[in-house]
């Protein structure tokens, strides 16, 4: 009897996360492997966290309030080195399928034995892990110097997994960007345009708290708010019960966009035409 | 030759590779239009962030939506017209690293005024045109405003240029400044579209010498909004002091310049 063909999903679920997470253990140790280069390529958050110190310092004295909207001067500061180094550090993941699909080595990649999917999710997170571990610390020694010590540390590991989530709605996202180069020749344009949604409604250089109420609301609810505000909010405001309701809110918007994105790479496969050898 | 006409024959062989860059530009009509469509979003995405900013903080140190729109629109045509008249500014630590200067050196021409002027950033089109639609927005036309903005705009695009061409340099005695360059660009257009107003002395210091971010965007759009011969003075000082030192830089540093012979295309 014939065994019918094994889907991709079942693949991955045969392969085992073992295979992806060697993967992502490959990755992140290539990124680390030049430490005095990756610092200078991560010196962007330096400069940026430099300006903002000196801007929330002069609305706050502005403001005269020592908290908006229950922010601090140094929350707010805390908040913007992760929103900071979760957009600096994400992968350029729609860039790089892009790439593979128009000079065709994507028809290597799909020969090799792993779901390519998963395989470039754990590049991408290997990636993101690298530069934003040390982003991050270069972000937070300024702001330290500046305005004191980071939040309680029981919350960073609440913060961190949001953090790995919202690099995952990142991929999600971006690889639907990719995959539309099976479509259109360029997918530059959708990538500026996701870009500049993140930077607006993701809360990239403004703690959504201080939007307008009624956008607020809606706002929040986005998967842009769930990739950079939540993880940035849990850090600075640990809560088991902000924690529940955002984390929540991360997993539903990562299902949402797994199935999405399942559903887009299986008809681009369809749409795969290779020539020659 | 006389001096006004090595000027007036550099200025048409200018005007000669301006041309050709828009006409390059022109022949992806598509490209074109999406290139210069994605960069006024992008800035529109910036002014967006100031908006929801101002509508919380309606003032910091003084400043306000509009004083932000006129900034902005300075920076964003300085900019604009530097990358779109100068474009190989923004990768001449890489022409220069890798021997792309080679085929510059055998033709009769300038090779700094060359080497710029052989690229055009399409995008600098969109940064343009948000400089303009920023200034159309701040009132009423006003001749004076408009001639102002103009002049102030050549004094951002120059400082601007100057300013990459010095860090490019330090490519001739230090190796490869792309990264160094990079960072250069980041840092420049990060401090030029935030109001001075908010940096302490001794910041500003550094904003108006080491990055002169402050020529770029504060003092040019401060210029554009009240005319005071200070500012005039001091935005064309600027303009002849950097444009001094970048040419200084460059020139001295191209006699070090060694190539291994690569074969390298021109343009950007």
């Amino acid at each position: 009897m014939r065994r019918p063909p094994e889907g991709a999903t079942r693949r991955f679920w045969r392969a085992g996360p073992a295979k992806y997470t060697a993967v992502l253990r490959t990755q992140l140790a290539h990124g680390l492997a030049f430490p005095a280069d990756l610092a200078l390529r991560s010196l962007a958050i330096v400069i940026f966290m430099w300006v903002f110190i000196h801007l929330w310092r002069a609305t706050y004295a502005g403001a005269g309030q020592s908290r908006v909207q229950g922010l601090s001067l140094s929350d707010t500061l805390w908040y913007l080195v992760l929103a900071e180094t979760i957009m600096l550090s994400k992968p350029r993941v729609s860039t790089e399928i892009a790439r593979a699909v128009r000079d065709g080595s994507v028809a290597y990649q799909l020969a090799r034995p792993f779901n390519w999917l998963g395989y470039q999710a754990a590049v991408a997170l290997g990636d993101a892990l690298a530069r934003g571990g040390v982003t991050f610390v270069l972000g937070g020694l300024v702001v330290w110097l500046a305005v004191g010590p980071p939040p309680p540390l029981w919350g960073w590991p609440l913060a961190g997994l949001a953090v790995i989530v919202a690099w995952l709605i990142d991929f999600c996202m971006s690889a639907l960007i990719g995959l539309l180069s099976f479509v259109v020749e360029d997918v530059t344009a959708f990538e500026w345009i996701y870009s500049k949604l993140i930077l607006v409604l993701g809360g990239v250089l403004l703690p959504l708290d201080f939007l307008p109420d009624g956008w607020r609301q809606l706002v929040q609810a986005l998967p842009f708010a769930h990739m950079i505000w939540a993880p940035a909010r849990l850090f600075v405001s640990p809560d088991a019960g902000l924690f529940l309701r955002l984390f929540g809110g991360q997993l539903a918007w990562l299902m949402v966009l797994s199935l999405g994105l399942g559903a887009a790479y299986a008809r681009a496969q369809k749409r795969l035409a290779v020539n020659g050898g | 030759m006389t001096t006004l006409r090595r000027i007036r024959v550099e200025l048409s062989f200018l005007a000669a590779l301006w041309k050709t860059n828009l006409l390059a530009a022109l022949e992806y009509r598509a490209s074109f239009i999406s290139q210069v469509l994605g960069m006024l979003l992008n800035n529109a995405a910036f002014l967006a962030f100031w908006l929801l900013f101002f509508q919380r903080f309606p003032k910091v140190n003084g400043w306000g939506m509009r004083d932000m729109l006129g900034l902005y629109g300075m920076t964003a045509t300085g900019f604009g017209l530097g990358v779109v008249l100068f474009g190989n500014a923004l990768s001449l630590a890489d022409i220069i690293s890798q021997n792309g200067l080679d085929p510059y050196l055998s033709l009769p021409r300038p090779v700094l005024l060359h080497v710029l002027a052989s690229g055009s950033r399409i995008s600098g089109w969109g940064d343009i045109l948000t400089g303009l639609l920023c200034m159309a927005l701040l009132g009423p036309p006003d001749a004076a405003a408009w001639l102002r903005y103009g002049a102030a705009a050549l004094v951002s695009m120059i400082v601007f240029i100057s300013f990459l061409v010095l860090v490019a340099s330090l490519t001739f005695w230090i190796g490869s400044a792309s990264a160094l360059s990079g960072s250069a660009i980041n840092a420049i257009l990060a401090f030029a579209t935030y109001p001075m107003s908010i940096f302490d002395g001794s910041a500003k210091l550094i904003l108006l010498t080491v990055i002169p971010a402050g020529f770029i965007g504060a003092l040019p759009a401060d210029f554009v909004r009240h005319y005071t011969g200070r500012g005039l003075a001091q935005l064309a000082a600027a303009a002849l002091v950097f444009l001094a030192l970048a040419l200084i830089a460059f020139h001295r540093g191209l006699r070090h310049y060694e190539s291994g012979g690569l074969a390298t295309g021109m343009g950007g």
